[in-house]
């Protein structure tokens, strides 16, 4: 991650002096930001292939005892695994980028074909979990922050602790305990003839929400919308809690700043002091510790989607480790190792964007 | 603080549209499809390609929609045509076996299903030889040629061969579309659906592999399935057994085929709104002794400690205690209610733990108590239960203070790699049948070891690492039973090789599992097509 956590401070003036060679500070930053997002890239796709090789070959491990040791030289010769391995590195590199990123062992499948049906259903379960982690993190944040040191501040600090703490599958197998009974859909993304009938969607987009509001039927949606509230709340949570936390400690410093007192000293009333004056700034860090949850929320979702049923990226990656399918399983990291680093290089974009100090 | 009002009003909007969509939509206005079942499973498919997959979860959908030349009409395990006419050994040449093509046979696409196709579908299956794929049942199939339109002609390896028309329908057996199928390497599902080669009972309408599958009947189907009683069955896979047991419960989904942990069937058993259906059982566990690795200074001390531990199982206690009844005990390898089976276990070592006899055993041999036995067993790949099973195991060994058992678990693909190369002295490992025939129950592990054969559980260490034991007379049995078309007297082989095998103890047979199926009380067929050819046939479900 290359975002900073930047406390709130004074918010600086405009320093026109500052600005040199004619270029934007913005442009400049982000030109900056996107060189280096190449090499992290580079970087992470690289750790992934050595550590692939480390464990080992990655065709005795899915067919080892499958087959007998010719028939095995034979698919690893096949599969380019005998050459050098500077020469399957430059393959792999030169794989991804054309979007090529081989055929899974166990199953005959493209690769590129899980990332995109999967990687559909990962990005939408992480667009929820993230409203419900910002419906929960803000105002209760700002609640605790409000009630400093009060019971609802001691009662919110004791649940962000307790939702932060607790093991994501934990939390989804209780949603399922308390919600199937009143007949809510504890698994998959959606009832079996939504499911049919959104396949049938042009363009496909294997988002289901987005299938569902592009097939244009009211009940299909709600559908949609009922299973994914559990794997949302359940992943959602977790890191609501951090940013119940994040919210009140910044909004907290923040309301002890020389210009929230001078705000005061204007006569400002208490509520807009909050509201306007402190609040947006005590934001802007909860918006850098956002791409570093995504990781987080990637990481929660190969249990969340398990426990549910949500067949994304963790989901796959989770049955082709299993499988030892380590081809598959290179593929997959790869694509949430890219996933990370780009959305680290969007979140320093909004930071930058809302936070002067950033760029200057 | 706009941005914030703006959040909340998002949040607020959705909400008030979810509850207001609420009550337009009926809670579960979608969840079943029409007139249509849906089928849950655990299982997963490796490939709709029958070249590519010889796995359960790809037989259940190969079962659907291709047709073989012979099949196992409903309840029966007596051959009957299926896309021949007919199928017979060549009365001059017993080497050739003889097929007859219906006529006008055709794909859903629209091609015509001849001779060639078939010939075909056989040979891209060993030219492939895919690591995935079932080329190892074909090892009986010198070749295979397509004589005109009509004839396709078989040459085996031995006349007569009684176990081959038997292979016909196994996952060796789809017939494909040789316009649409290549001949070099296994098509892809996405390309398989697209290209619609299908002449089975179903083809597929909608594809999202190891997600959901939908079946829709198909009109043109001539085969031994007969009429589909549902035209659409949807397959909804599942990645845990506790999932699958909810929907069915709920009756989110009509049917959950394969697989639920024996409690979770248990739990099943006293809910009102679902019925547990059992069917023949086909599945064996076992345990494997390594005759090199395994204790004891002398063959015949080996032989005596795999009597003492034959004569120390509880089979009974651990079908019950640990699966709940949906495992039965087994004291052969070839499980009860297959032709020719018997039960010479029980009657040389006893239904219940004889320490008397055990103990005698050993003293005999001149074998030292307690006897340390360092046994294996496999957590992930024989269901959940295998920790119980082998726990027990333990524990009933132990009780007769004969053995010492030190008991240890590997993941599966170690496991796998492990016991092939001599590996674990004494381990578990289960076996499901490719098709119901006894000595689908004895050849794979008692013949010669062939390194053509490996994939097909040839038991390696017992033939191909140089042990002694080779026991010439065990060959000349099987390979008489499986050319002797007279039944009561290949019965009568079968019944001398499992007396063989018990007194040997290669292997012991432990339990035999029946197939469990759970569904809606409003659907039918499940019982029907629970039976011993162990083929599970949408064609058959209805409600």
């Amino acid at each position: 991650m290359t975002a900073e956590v930047l406390a709130p401070t004074e918010p600086p003036a405009a320093d026109p002096a500052r600005k040199r060679g004619g270029l934007n500070p913005l442009a400049r930053y982000l030109l900056v930001r996107l060189a280096l997002l190449i090499p992290m890239i580079w970087l992470l796709v690289t750790l992934v292939f050595l550590m692939m090789r480390v464990i080992g070959d990655p065709i005795q491990a899915a067919l080892g005892g499958r087959l007998p040791a010719d028939q095995i030289a034979e698919r690893k010769a096949a599969a380019g695994l005998d050459r050098p391995i500077l020469t399957q590195y430059w393959e792999y590199l030169t794989g991804i980028l054309r979007g090529d990123f081989g055929v899974t062992l166990t199953d005959n499948r493209d690769v590129s074909d899980i990332l995109v049906v999967n990687g559909a259903a990962t990005l939408e379960l992480a667009f929820w979990s993230l409203l419900v982690a910002f419906a929960v993190g803000i105002p209760l944040g700002r609640l605790a922050a409000r009630y400093r040191d009060r019971l609802p501040d001691v009662a919110l600090r004791l649940f962000s602790i307790l939702v932060y703490a607790a093991p994501v599958f934990f939390v989804g197998l209780l949603l399922k305990l308390a919600f199937t009974p009143f007949g809510w859909p504890s698994s998959g993304r959606a009832s079996t003839g939504t499911e049919l009938t959104l396949q049938q969607v042009e363009p496909h987009t294997h988002i289901m929400i987005v299938d569902a509001i592009l097939w244009g039927e009211p009940s299909l949606i709600w559908d949609v919308l009922q299973h994914a509230m559990l794997p949302a709340i359940a992943l959602g949570l977790l890191t609501g809690g951090v940013f119940i936390r994040l919210v009140r400690v910044n909004l907290l410093q923040t309301l002890r700043m020389d210009y929230v007192t001078a705000a005061r000293a204007r006569g400002v009333s208490e509520r807009r002091v909050l509201s306007k004056h402190a609040f947006r700034n005590a934001l802007v860090p909860v918006v850098t510790v956002m791409g570093m949850q995504i990781a987080m929320l990637l990481g929660g979702a190969i249990l969340t989607e398990t426990t549910f049923e949500w067949k994304g990226l963790g989901y796959a990656l989770a049955e082709y480790l299993i499988k030892r399918d380590f081809l598959a399983v290179q593929g997959i990291v790869t694509v949430i190792a890219l996933i990370v680093g780009i959305m680290s290089f969007l979140i320093d974009m909004i930071v930058a964007l809302v936070d002067p100090r950033v760029r200057f | 603080m706009k941005n914030v009002r703006r959040g909340v009003a998002f949040v607020a909007i959705t909400a008030a549209s979810a509850a207001a969509l609420s009550a337009c939509g009926s809670g579960k206005s979608n969840g079943d499809s029409g007139d249509g079942l849906i089928v849950g499973t655990t299982d997963k498919v490796v490939s709709i390609d029958p070249a590519g997959a010889y796995d359960n979860g790809s037989m259940i959908v190969q079962t659907q929609v291709y047709q073989y030349l012979l099949n196992f009409q409903a309840g029966s395990t007596d051959l009957s045509p299926d896309a021949a006419e007919s199928c017979d050994f060549d009365a001059d040449d017993g080497t050739k076996y003889v097929c007859k093509i219906k006529p006008g046979l055709k794909f859903a696409n629209g091609n015509d299903l001849t001779a060639s196709d078939v010939a075909f579908s056989f040979k891209r299956i060993v030219a492939i030889n895919d690591p995935n794929g079932p080329a190892s049942l074909l090892g009986a199939m010198k070749s295979v040629e397509a004589t005109d339109d009509q004839t396709v002609t078989f040459t085996l390896a031995a006349p007569n061969d009684q176990t081959f028309p038997q292979i016909l329908v196994t996952s060796a057996g789809p017939i494909v579309d040789e316009d649409t199928y290549p001949a070099d390497k296994v098509l892809d599902d996405d390309s398989a659906v697209e290209a619609n080669g299908f002449s089975g009972p179903y083809t597929i309408a909608s594809y999202e592999k190891n997600q959901l599958a939908e079946f829709k009947a198909n009109p043109d189907y001539d085969g031994t399935y007969g009429t589909a009683k549902s035209k659409t069955v949807t397959m909804k896979y599942y990645a845990k057994a506790e999932n699958l047991k909810l929907d069915v419960q709920n009756g989110d989904i009509d049917v959950a085929f394969r697989s639920l942990t024996p409690t979770d069937i248990a739990s099943l058993e006293k809910n009102d709104k679902v019925t547990v259906h059992k069917g023949a059982g086909g599945e064996l566990r076992y345990m494997v002794f390594n005759l090199n690795t395994m204790p004891g200074d002398n063959p015949d001390q080996k032989l005596a400690i795999r009597k003492a531990v034959a004569s120390s199982l509880d089979r009974d206690a651990i079908a019950e205690s640990v699966y709940k009844g949906t495992y039965t005990p087994a004291y052969s390898m070839v499980p009860d209610g297959q032709a020719g089976a018997t039960e010479p276990f029980k009657d040389l070592y006893g239904e219940k733990p004889d320490k008397a006899k055990a103990e005698g055993f050993l003293k005999d041999a001149g074998v030292a108590t307690p006897v340390d036995i360092k046994l294996q067993y496999n957590p992930d790949h024989y269901g959940s239960s295998s920790a119980e099973e082998y726990a027990a195991v333990k524990r009933q060994l132990e009780d007769t203070g004969l053995f010492k058992v030190d008991l240890q678990s590997t993941e599966w693909n170690t496991y796998s790699e492990t016991y092939n190369a001599d590996g674990y002295p004494v381990f578990q490992l289960g076996w499901f049948p490719d098709f119901p025939d006894a000595d689908n129950y004895l050849s794979p592990f008692l013949t010669p070891y062939d390194d053509k054969q490996s994939g097909n559980f040839t038991n390696s260490h017992y033939n191909e690492l140089g042990t002694d034991f080779q026991d010439d007379e065990m060959t000349k049995l099987l390979d008489s039973e499986r050319v002797d078309g007279d039944q009561a007297s290949r019965e009568a082989t079968l019944g001398k090789i499992q007396q063989r095998l018990a007194e040997q103890i290669p292997y012991l047979p432990l339990l035999t599992g029946a197939q469990v199926a759970i569904a809606g009380n409003d659907v039918k067929g499940v019982d029907t097509t629970l039976d011993a050819s162990f083929k599970f046939r949408f064609t058959s479900l209805s409600k």
